[in-house]
This record gives structure tokens, C-alpha cells and sequence, in this order.
């Protein structure tokens, strides 16, 4: 399971921090300041891996990237593929390029509703939700479309398809 | 999402303070201009709403609290447009906890939303519910999930929600997903097309197979299947294509799912899962891009995993070391710390350590790489793989590593090479060469058990003796010496110097002088050792040289006034003993041997490794003949090995009693020193100057001194009923006399003995240092008890008082017989009640220990800051305030040892001490010697390690102190129900008081008997 995404610029100032165990804000802060201060010790050409039971408790894996001034962290327990999650942080990576065409910090700064639509087709309950970024790009659209149409005419969204259940 | 401009105007404002200071102002603003509007409900339309809770999630995130708003957030649940409902759910799901009131408010809400017809919302509540859904949700939605996951006419967009969703559900309350209905459906859910419903479906699946994978079997194919189709068929639609793979998540869940059914049985999965697995195996090659590596890689990995877990043909097994030889050699960081990883890993397969050891060099070289990540596995492989055959170049390796690394690896390091010198030794004097090297390299991180261990090992081979002299007098050589090496050539010089004797540069007045030079340099708790080791040499010298002795005699006059009392006693006691002649040889002999026992360091080790560490090394520890040196299983000299003494001061463990019998035994010779005083005793300060964990003297003790809890024999609690002629197989004990003794030390009525013909009851009051007990005592039988008699043995320090007891009970009756006691000073000895009758011919006898303990005397009591801090400060030191480091403590969380401390009426206070790690308590202590008296104490805890603890104990009197600090640790050490003696102090005085155990320790082999003999 993942315990949580955060993405922090290179100077510790947290952009996105989600926990999916819940935590008190003063300990979320704590364990954010405590990931960020052994990255920023870490040299360039390394590996993407990191221990972090003396933050996280034991069975506690961390992968990052760095990507320009920004980190993207994910912590999970030993049920996750390591590699897997490296590559789940670039699949999030390559939404929000496409999402803001050559993302960088400040799109990330400044749109911070957005970021947590993306991060919620991603990544849900602390699972793999979905790993095609297209996938998510598609349900991304279809958010900003019905908020935009419910700003303008406002307007209660038809439902999608039919329920036949039951 | 869009047209928030207050939000983003707030975040820009965020962005230019210049500081925290501004920004929290800038903070505190917006949170009362986003109060006051909550408050306003008339102004604040849903957009509005929307934005601030937007804005207090940006606030939470940035360390703020915002609990005040989490009604808002919950009420845009039930707003009826998409963009608030959206926020409410989204910002809902971040900031509250499971358990939060308001979800229960909201969860209608919810489940209208889940089984209502609008997608989006389905998709948002279904967010909310597998984020932070608890059981509430779990019971009453877990049926509309499942509706949703297996419905044919739903997006796929919602069904996996639905799946993920339902592993929530299940996690929170097993009881969610119905075993019985739901492996079938499991099952077809692995049939379905969509990646994306697969990948989550795959999810949910790992979690239930590993709650209970018989019920899933028929999933176990469909998992070789879905592998078969991604890995062999590459049926994937290209949108799931990462890089080129198959979707990389669903083959390592697939994979993942397949680790938790024990075994594939059926021979036709099993051939095509193998086809897949070496078709992953062959078929991953390392390229450049790093991306298209890692997805690649994610997959051989975890391949590499399920081929360990299935355990495969010794062909693939060795296929699978070869790739992971190549792997820990290859320039991606990420796939050499795998590398090392898994090879760790496999370390627990049998038959291959030998392929790994082929790669030994190549891992040595990862202890070098820059990053600390794969330096640590590194370690941890060469520490997994070290056995006899390899053991001396890996720990060379350790030992010219530690000189590079940081400081925060030093630790491991060294205690990882003493631990592999230990078990894998080929030669002591090799292990003897390790542990010195690493003290010289590393002095700070060498524990004082590392050089304890050498200690023990010297002093009992004999052979090892003159080579660790001649050693450790090399390293007095170098310029600056660690203060470890100092203690430990001192002690060894001490011991066996005089071996080296002929050898130049090492009569006794070259080696007193060397030594003496590093005297200036060192701390106080090391003068002691350098004063025994003077004394020692003094005596080893023959004929005697009067030069030396005038030098060492001029170093011991001059501690003679020495503040710390640990040294000024033995500057006293060595001078006065150094002129005695023969007295003083057959004081200063040779250290005994030690008791054998396990290793203290690989204990420890054993403690701290994670679980797949320790099992790869126990395993490895069974397979490996190792060498002598691994003394698997301690022999008790007397009764169970008593726990860490703590070096130098081991004498302090005594009761002081203790000093002032023992003072008073060599014919007052020594007699200069204050019996009062709580110093060390001093038999044992002689027989042992460094006590290693359970040095032989803690045999003589129980002949000579009335015995702390650390050196008390234990005895079986069976035991505690002698039978005075012959065994009375007629008179069965009812319950444990020591589990109900603990008992009665914490609450005053209760059984104190029970056996098939009587009870014995206690009730007790107390009062100051007064105490009024009752003792009932009552015939369980239809025939009467005859010669019942009732003695007290009462300690030095209280002071009893027994009515008498009638010589019969009569049949069914009860006889009460009060009993005063008086406490005259702090002790922490125990009154013993002999009780014995006749029932029938049998003669019965118990000796039973009177709950009249150092904790009924104290007087709970709350100080406030104002009270301690003052009262803490005025108590400056030794003897008033000790202090001393306990480890071997039982492991308890901090509100418990609170209520351990206010159980024996030692009260807490609460918030005294800023650090919420540490316990302050006071507490008033009344006897007639002392009268009332405030009691303070200090418990620091360590968070990371609950079995150690800093304790420092203050009184305004020295025997108070520590007589407190003592009962203090035996209750955190002890678990109180264990089988502690039923003697106390057995002194050697007049007053006899019970049965001594029959001790196995024979006089003639022990040390202190004999000195206590010439003495």
C-alpha cells in the first residue's frame, strides 16, 4: 500500500502532500521535513531508493525523482514493487506534462485543485488506480468539463449512461 | 477547478513572504477572514464556500490546523451542483480521519450518491469512501460496492473505483467482502478485458489471498492467464503499453497475487507459468533508457521473487544468482541496490551461497559506492553471507571501511564486525586483533559490551592471555588512544602484564609508567580501572620494587581525597591493602574465569534485525558449525544468569548494609570510611573491579551480603514450600506464592497463600511509617490443624510485631492475628513469615514473604514545577541524587510505566518535564530514621529503545536514594509475577533468618568464600 505522494520543491517548501493513512497535521509536516532533509543530501547519479523506517516505521520503502526544482516522493510498505512505484511516479509526471504542456513548478503551485484531480486518478486509497495517462487525461477532461458547465449554465450533470442495475 | 482567483491570489501572497514569520501572519489572516464568513452562512454562497475550503486544505498542507472547518468541507458533500460537491469530497477525504463524527453525518449523503445514476458522483463518493472509509462505511456499503464493481453497465471508470473502494471496505471489516459468494465472482473479474478493472481487481485480490488464499484457488490460474496474456501475447491495448511493456503494475500484482498461494499444484499452470517467468527472465535486457529499465525491471524482479517462492528447479534457481551477479555489477544505481537486495534475499534458499560468494569481491566494492542507499545493503549482504571460510577478509573489509564511512553508518559497522569476529572467528587471537583494531578506529561506537566480550574471552583462555598483553601494550605505543583502549589494555595490562615480563618495554614500572601518562587524559568513570591495574601490577612485582611502590602509593595518596566516591575508596582501599603483604596477593589473584553464557552483542543483534535479516542469519547460524567462540547456551552458575551489571561502580548493586559488615570484619583495618554511606560493598569491589555482566562474584554474594535483586538465586517457586521431613504429597499449592507476593506489594488485601487444607488472607493498613496487617488464616478442612505455628523473621530495618497464633485451628474456622510493623529505616529486605502445621502426619512448612515493602512507606504526591524544579536543583549529586542508565528494561509505552510508577505510589507529574519522552514523580517516604522524607525521580526514555532508560533518583538521604533507585529498577526490570527468591537478605550476622537456599555453589570454588576466610 502507499502511504503517501508528496511532491516538495528543492528548497522543502511542500506543493502536493497527500497521506493515505491519516495523520495529524503537525506529524504530516514532520515526516515532510524528514523526507526532504535526507534528499537534499542526496548526490545526482544515485539510486532512487531510500531507507526511511526511522521515519515511516520498519517495512517503509521511499522512491524519488527529481525532476528540475522539484522532488516527487512516494512512501510504501513492502506489499509495492519498488521499481513499479518509480515508474507510477513518472506516469504521474507525464500526465501533468500533458496536462499543462511542459509542466513546471508553477503550474503545480498555481493549480493546486487540478493537482489533486490528477493525483485521485492515479493513485486511490493508497492503491494503483491507473497507470495509462491517457486514461487519466481523459477523466481529468471530463471534470473541467462539467465544472465548466456548471459554472456557465449551470447546469445538474446528465448522467452518463443509463443505470440498469439491480 | 477553474476561475478560483482568490485561491490563487492566496498562494501567490503565500509565495512572497519573505519568511515563516509572514507567512504565518498572512495564515492566521486568512484563517479568521474564513472563520468570520463560515459564521455568516447569508453571505456565503457555494462559491465562496468552495474557495475557502480549497483554501484550507492549501493551509493544511502548508502545517496549519484547520480543524474548525471540517464541518464545512463535509457539508459540500450534500451540495446539489458537481464543483462543490467535487471540493467537499476531495478536501473531505484529506483532511479527516476515519473515525471523524461528521462522516457519520454524511454518510447518506454518500451512499445516495454511490447508488444513484450519476457517474460523477458515484466516482467522487466512491474516492471519499476508499481514502478514508472505516467500518461505519464498511457495514453499510459494502454490498452497493460489489453491486457497482460487477455491474455490466457501468464505465469502467467507476468499476475500478468500485474495486479499490471494496479492498478499503474489506481492510476495515473482513466481514465486507462474503467468502463464500465471492470467489466466483473474483474470479470472472480476472476475465475482464479493461486494464485499468484488472489492474484494480488484481489489487483486491493480493489483499484477499492474503487474508486467506484456499477460497481464491480457483483465482490462481486466472492470474498465469493474465500473465500469459500481457508477457507472452502482448494483448494489450497500446495506451497500457509503458515503454514498451505490458502494463508493468499488472504483471508484478499478477506475480504478487501468485506469492501468497503456497504452491501451484496443478502441473499444466505450473509449466506455463514457468514458460512466462523464463521468458521474463531470458528476455530483460539492460538499455538505456532508464525509464524502459526500470518498468522492465519491476518486472524481473518481482519474477525473481516468485521463483524463489516457488522454490524452482536448482537450473533456474542458479539462472536466477546469475542475473542478479550481473545485476549488482551494473552502472544503474537502481538495479545494483536490487541487485544486492534480492541476493539477500536469496541467501535463505539453500545451495546457493556458494554461487553468491563467487560475487564477494564485486559486493565489496558496493561498500564503496557513493550511494549510501546500495552501501547499506552491501553491508547487510556481506553480513548475511559471512561464515567460517569468509568471515576474515570480509571483517578486514568492514574494518578498512569504517575509517571512510560516515558517521551515521559507524555504528552498524562496527557492531556488525564485532558480532561477524565473534560467531565466524578462526582464531581468537584474530577475534582479539578485530575488536582492538575497531576500538582504535572506531572508539566511539565500540559499546562498552564490544570490550567487555574481549575481556571475557582473555580471561578465559589461557593461551590468548600473554598474546592480548603484548597487544594491547603495542597500542599504548601510539600517540592518542581511544579512552575505551585505555580501560581495556589497563584491565588486560592489569591482569596479565607480568606475562610479559622479560619482554623489553614491559617490566611493571614501563607499563605502570605508560599507562600512568594516559591517566591526565581520561574520564572519571576510567581512573578506577587504572587504579586497580596499579594495584595489580604493585602486587605482581616480586621482589618487590620499592621505587614502584612508591609511585603508585603516591597516586593512591593522592585520590585518597578524591570527590568521586568509586575512587577515592579504592585509592584508600588499595593503599591500606597494599601494605598487608599475602592478604593482599590473595585478594588481587587472577579474575576467575567467567561463567559461559551467550553473547550479550549477538543478542542484541538478534534483537535489532528485521525479520528477513534474522531469519536469513538464524538460518545460516543453524547451518554454520561455528567455532567455540558462539556459546549457544548459558550455563547458570547459580540459578539464571542475573541481568547487565553495570561496570566500575557493580559494587553499588549491594545493599550497604553490606559495607558495614564487611567493614566490620577485617578487624576494623579499614574502618575509615563511613559505614553510612551507600558505597559499594566491598568484597565485591575487590573480587571483581570490573564486573562484567555476571562476573563470579555474583555467586559469592549470597554467603556474604544480603543480596540486591540482581544477584539473588533464583529458585523455583515450587520451592518456596519446604517441607520440613518428607515430602508431603498430600498438601497441594494452590496459585503461585510469587505471583501473589507481587501482587499484595501494589494493593493491601488479598490471598498471600493457599494450599489444599489453608488460606492465608492479608489485609493491611498503613500509616506513615506505620503498618497494621491482619493475617487470616483459615482450615479449609473437616479435621483440625495441629502445631500451627507463625514466625516472623524480620529484617534489620523494620520492626514486627505478631500476636501470637493459636496452636490449632479448628475445622471450617478462620483465626485472625494482627500483626504491627514498624519501618526504622529505608530497606528494601523483605520479612518473611515461617509458617507451618500438621494436617494429619504431614508435616506442612512455607516460608512466605511479608508485603511490607520499601512501597507501602511511601506516600503518593503531586508537586507542581514551582515545587520540583527548586527541590530537584537543591539535591546536587551523589549520594543524595544517582543516577544510572538501566537497560534490560521490560519495553512499555509511557502511559503505562505512569501507571506502573502511581501503582507503587510513586506519583507522576504530569507535563514537569518538557520532553514528552521523560516521567518526572515525587513521592514522601516515611520511616523512623528519616521521618518524612520528599523522594524525586527522572525516567528519560528512549523512544527508539524501550528497553533502556536513564533513571536518576533523588532523596535528602544517601540510603534513601539508593534504596529507591534499586526497588525503582527492579520493578521495570522484573516482570512482576517471575520467580524471585524467597530469601532476602540472608546476612552472614547472628540473626539467621530463614533456610539459605541450598546453594550449588560449592565453598571451596568460590573466590569470596575463600577471602572471607582469610579475612
Amino acid at each position: 500500500m502507499i502511504k503517501a505522494v508528496m511532491m516538495m520543491n528543492t528548497q522543502g517548501k511542500p506543493r502536493l502532500a497527500k497521506f493515505y493513512d491519516y495523520m495529524p497535521v503537525e506529524k504530516q509536516q514532520e515526516l515532510i521535513r524528514g523526507v526532504f532533509s535526507v534528499l537534499c543530501s542526496r548526490p545526482e547519479n544515485v539510486s532512487n531508493f531510500l531507507e526511511i523506517d526511522s521515519l515511516f516505521g520498519p517495512d517503509s520503502r521511499l522512491v524519488y525523482k527529481h525532476y528540475a526544482t522539484l522532488y516527487f516522493v512516494l512512501v510504501f510498505d513492502g506489499s509495492e514493487n519498488e521499481l513499479a512505484m518509480l515508474d507510477l511516479i513518472q506516469v504521474l509526471v507525464e500526465t501533468l506534462d500533458k496536462c499543462f504542456s511542459n509542466v513546471c513548478e508553477l503550474d503545480i503551485v498555481f493549480n493546486y485543485s487540478k493537482m489533486h484531480a490528477v493525483l485521485d486518478e492515479i493513485v486511490f486509497g493508497g492503491q494503483v488506480l491507473e497507470t495509462s495517462s491517457a486514461e487519466v487525461m481523459k477523466a481529468v477532461k471530463e471534470i473541467s468539463k462539467l465544472e465548466a458547465a456548471s459554472n456557465s449554465i449551470s447546469l445538474v450533470p446528465k448522467s452518463v449512461s443509463g443505470w440498469r442495475g439491480r | 477547478m477553474t476561475g478560483m482567483r482568490g485561491l490563487s491570489v492566496f498562494i501567490s501572497d503565500i509565495r512572497n513572504c519573505q519568511n515563516k514569520e509572514a507567512e504565518r501572519l498572512r495564515v492566521d489572516k486568512e484563517l479568521g477572514n474564513i472563520r468570520t464568513c463560515f459564521k455568516n452562512e447569508k453571505v456565503l454562497t457555494p462559491y465562496k464556500k468552495k474557495k475557502y475550503v480549497w483554501k484550507m486544505l492549501y493551509i493544511h498542507m502548508l502545517g496549519y490546523d484547520v480543524d474548525f472547518g471540517h464541518m464545512e468541507a463535509v457539508s459540500l458533500i450534500s451540495a446539489p451542483k458537481y464543483p462543490e460537491k467535487q471540493v467537499g469530497y476531495i478536501v473531505t477525504s484529506c483532511l479527516l480521519n476515519e473515525n471523524n463524527d461528521f462522516l457519520k453525518l454524511a454518510i447518506n449523503t454518500v451512499r445516495n450518491d454511490i447508488i444513484g445514476r450519476n457517474e460523477t458522483f458515484q466516482c467522487l463518493a466512491l474516492t471519499l469512501v476508499g481514502n478514508i472509509g472505516g467500518r461505519d462505511f464498511s457495514e453499510s456499503l459494502a454490498p452497493d460496492v460489489q453491486k457497482l464493481l460487477i455491474s455490466s453497465s457501468c464505465r469502467p471508470l467507476v468499476r475500478k473505483k468500485a474495486a479499490l473502494c471494496l479492498l478499503r471496505l474489506f481492510r476495515k471489516n473482513p466481514d465486507a467482502v462474503n467468502v463464500d459468494g465471492w470467489a466466483d465472482r473474483m474470479a470472472q473479474l480476472l476475465d475482464e478485458r479493461d486494464i485499468g478493472v484488472l489492474t484494480s481487481s488484481t489489487s483486491l485480490l493480493v489483499a484477499l489471498v492474503s487474508n486467506n488464499h484456499e477460497a481464491y484457488s480457483s483465482c490462481l490460474p486466472k492470474c498465469v492467464k493474465i500473465l500469459e496474456r500481457l508477457s507472452r501475447n502482448q494483448d494489450v491495448p497500446q495506451e497500457y503499453t509503458y515503454y514498451g511493456i505490458p502494463s508493468p503494475w499488472l504483471q508484478v500484482k499478477a506475480m504478487r497475487a501468485l506469492q501468497y498461494f503456497p504452491t501451484i499444484e496443478d502441473p499444466s499452470t505450473r509449466k506455463a507459468l514457468f514458460e512466462v517467468l523464463q521468458r521474463i527472465l531470458m528476455g530483460t535486457d539492460v538499455v538505456k533508457n532508464v525509464n524502459k529499465n526500470n518498468a522492465s525491471h519491476a518486472v524481473l524482479f518481482e519474477a525473481l521473487s516468485l521463483v524463489m517462492h516457488l522454490d524452482a528447479e536448482k537450473e533456474m534457481m542458479s539462472q536466477c544468482v546469475a542475473l542478479l551477479g550481473k545485476f549488482i555489477s551494473v552502472r544503474e544505481p537502481n538495479i545494483r541496490y536490487l541487485g544486492l537486495e534480492n541476493m539477500t534475499r536469496m541467501l535463505m534458499i539453500t545451495d546457493v551461497q556458494d554461487i553468491i560468494k563467487k560475487h564477494q569481491s564485486q559486493i565489496i566494492t558496493s561498500l564503496k559506492d557513493p550511494d549510501i542507499s546500495i552501501r547499506r545493503r552491501a553491508l547487510d549482504l556481506l553480513y548475511g553471507m559471512c561464515d567460517v571460510s569468509n568471515a576474515k577478509d570480509i571483517v578486514e573489509e568492514l574494518l578498512q571501511y569504517l575509517s571512510t564511512a560516515e558517521f551515521s553508518m559507524r555504528e552498524e559497522l562496527s557492531l556488525k564486525a564485532a558480532i561477524l569476529a565473534e560467531k565466524f572467528a578462526p582464531d581468537l587471537s584474530w577475534y582479539v586483533d578485530v575488536i582492538l583494531q575497531l576500538i582504535d578506529k572506531a572508539g566511539d561506537f565500540v559499546s562498552d559490551d564490544i570490550w567487555f566480550r574481549v575481556v571475557q574471552f582473555v580471561t578465559n583462555n589461557e593461551d590468548l592471555q600473554p598474546y592480548a598483553a603484548s597487544k594491547a601494550r603495542e597500542y599504548l605505543d601510539k600517540i592518542a588512544i581511544h579512552e575505551t583502549m585505555v580501560k581495556v589494555s589497563a584491565y588486560i595490562l592489569g591482569e596479565y602484564g607480568h606475562l610479559l615480563a622479560r619482554q623489553p618495554g614491559c617490566s611493571a614500572s614501563e607499563l605502570f609508567n605508560i599507562l600512568h601518562e594516559k591517566l591526565p587524559t581520561v574520564s572519571t568513570p576510567t581512573i578506577p580501572i587504572l587504579l586497580s591495574t596499579y594495584a595489580k601490577l604493585l602486587m605482581h612485582t616480586q621482589p618487590p620494587d620499592p621505587e614502584l611502590q612508591k609511585k603508585i602509593w603516591a597516586v593512591f595518596k593522592k585520590y585518597e581525597s578524591c570527590i568521586d566516591v568509586e575512587i577515592q575508596q579504592r585509592a584508600v582501599e588499595y593503599f591500606e591493602l597494599s601494605k598487608k603483604g599475602a592478604a593482599f596477593m590473595d585478594v588481587l589473584a587472577e579474575m576467575p574465569k567467567f561463567p559461559e553464557r551467550q553473547s550479550s552483542l549477538i543478542k542484541k543483534a538478534e534483537d535489532v534485525e528485521d525479520t528477513a535479516d534474522q531469519s536469513a542469519i538464524k538460518l545460516r547460524a543453524q547451518q554454520q558449525p561455528s567455532n567455540a567462540l558462539v556459546l549457544a547456551e548459558p550455563q547458570p552458575v547459580n540459578g539464571a544468569p542475573s541481568p547487565l551489571k553495570v561496570p566500575i561502580v557493580s559494587g553499588s548493586t549491594q545493599d550497604p548494609d553490606s559495607v558495614a559488615r564487611s567493614l566490620s570484619q577485617p578487624n576494623g583495618t579499614i574502618g575509615n570510611i563511613d559505614p553510612q554511606i551507600p558505597s559499594p560493598d566491598l568484597l565485591s569491589d575487590l573480587l571483581g573491579p570490573l564486573a562484567i555482566e555476571a562476573a563470579p562474584e555474583a555467586v559469592s554474594t549470597d554467603q556474604h551480603g544480603p543480596i540486591g535483586a540482581e544477584g539473588v538465586p533464583e529458585e523455583v517457586d515450587g520451592s518456596a514450600i519446604v517441607p520440613v521431613e518428607e515430602q508431603t504429597n498430600s498438601t497441594e499449592l494452590i496459585g503461585n506464592i510469587a505471583e501473589r507476593f507481587h501482587a499484595l506489594c501494589l494493593k493491601d488485601s488479598g490471598v498471600l497463600y493457599e494450599d489444599s487444607h489453608v488460606q492465608i488472607g492479608i489485609k493491611a493498613e498503613w500509616r506513615g511509617h506505620h503498618g497494621r496487617l491482619v493475617l487470616f488464616m483459615g482450615n479449609k478442612n473437616t479435621s483440625p490443624l495441629t502445631s500451627v505455628q507463625a514466625l516472623i523473621l524480620p529484617p534489620a530495618h523494620l520492626k514486627l510485631d505478631l500476636s501470637p497464633v493459636p496452636d490449632t485451628i479448628p475445622p471450617r474456622a478462620q483465626v485472625q492475628s494482627p500483626l504491627e510493623v514498624m519501618n526504622i529505616r529505608p530497606s528494601r529486605d523483605v520479612a518473611v513469615l515461617d509458617f507451618s502445621y500438621k494436617f494429619g502426619t504431614n508435616m506442612v512448612n512455607a516460608k512466605l514473604r511479608i508485603p511490607a515493602t520499601l512501597n507501602k512507606f511511601l506516600q503518593p504526591l503531586q508537586l507542581t514545577s514551582e515545587e520540583f524544579f527548586p527541590q530537584w536543583r537543591a539535591l546536587s549529586g551523589p549520594p543524595l541524587k544517582l543516577q544510572e542508565v538501566v537497560r534490560g528494561v521490560r519495553p512499555l509505552a509511557l502511559p503505562e510505566m505512569a501507571n506502573l510508577f502511581n501503582s507503587f505510589h510513586v506519583t507522576v507529574c504530569p507535563g514537569l518535564d518538557p520532553n514528552p519522552n521523560n516521567l518526572v514523580a515525587s513521592t514522601t517516604f516515611y520511616s523512623e530514621s528519616t521521618g518524612a522524607m520528599l523522594c524525586l525521580a527522572r525516567i528519560e526514555t528512549d523512544p527508539a529503545d524501550r528497553t533502556q532508560l536513564r533513571m536518576t533518583v533523588g532523596s535528602g538521604d544517601p540510603s534513601l536514594t539508593f534504596e529507591l533507585k534499586e526497588f525503582i529498577k527492579e520493578q521495570l526490570i522484573t516482570i512482576p509475577m517471575g520467580s524471585r527468591a524467597i530469601v532476602p537478605a540472608a546476612g552472614s550476622g547472628p540473626a539467621q533468618p530463614v533456610a539459605q537456599p541450598p546453594s550449588p555453589a560449592t565453598l571451596a570454588d568460590d573466590p569470596g568464600a575463600l577471602l572471607a576466610g582469610l579475612l
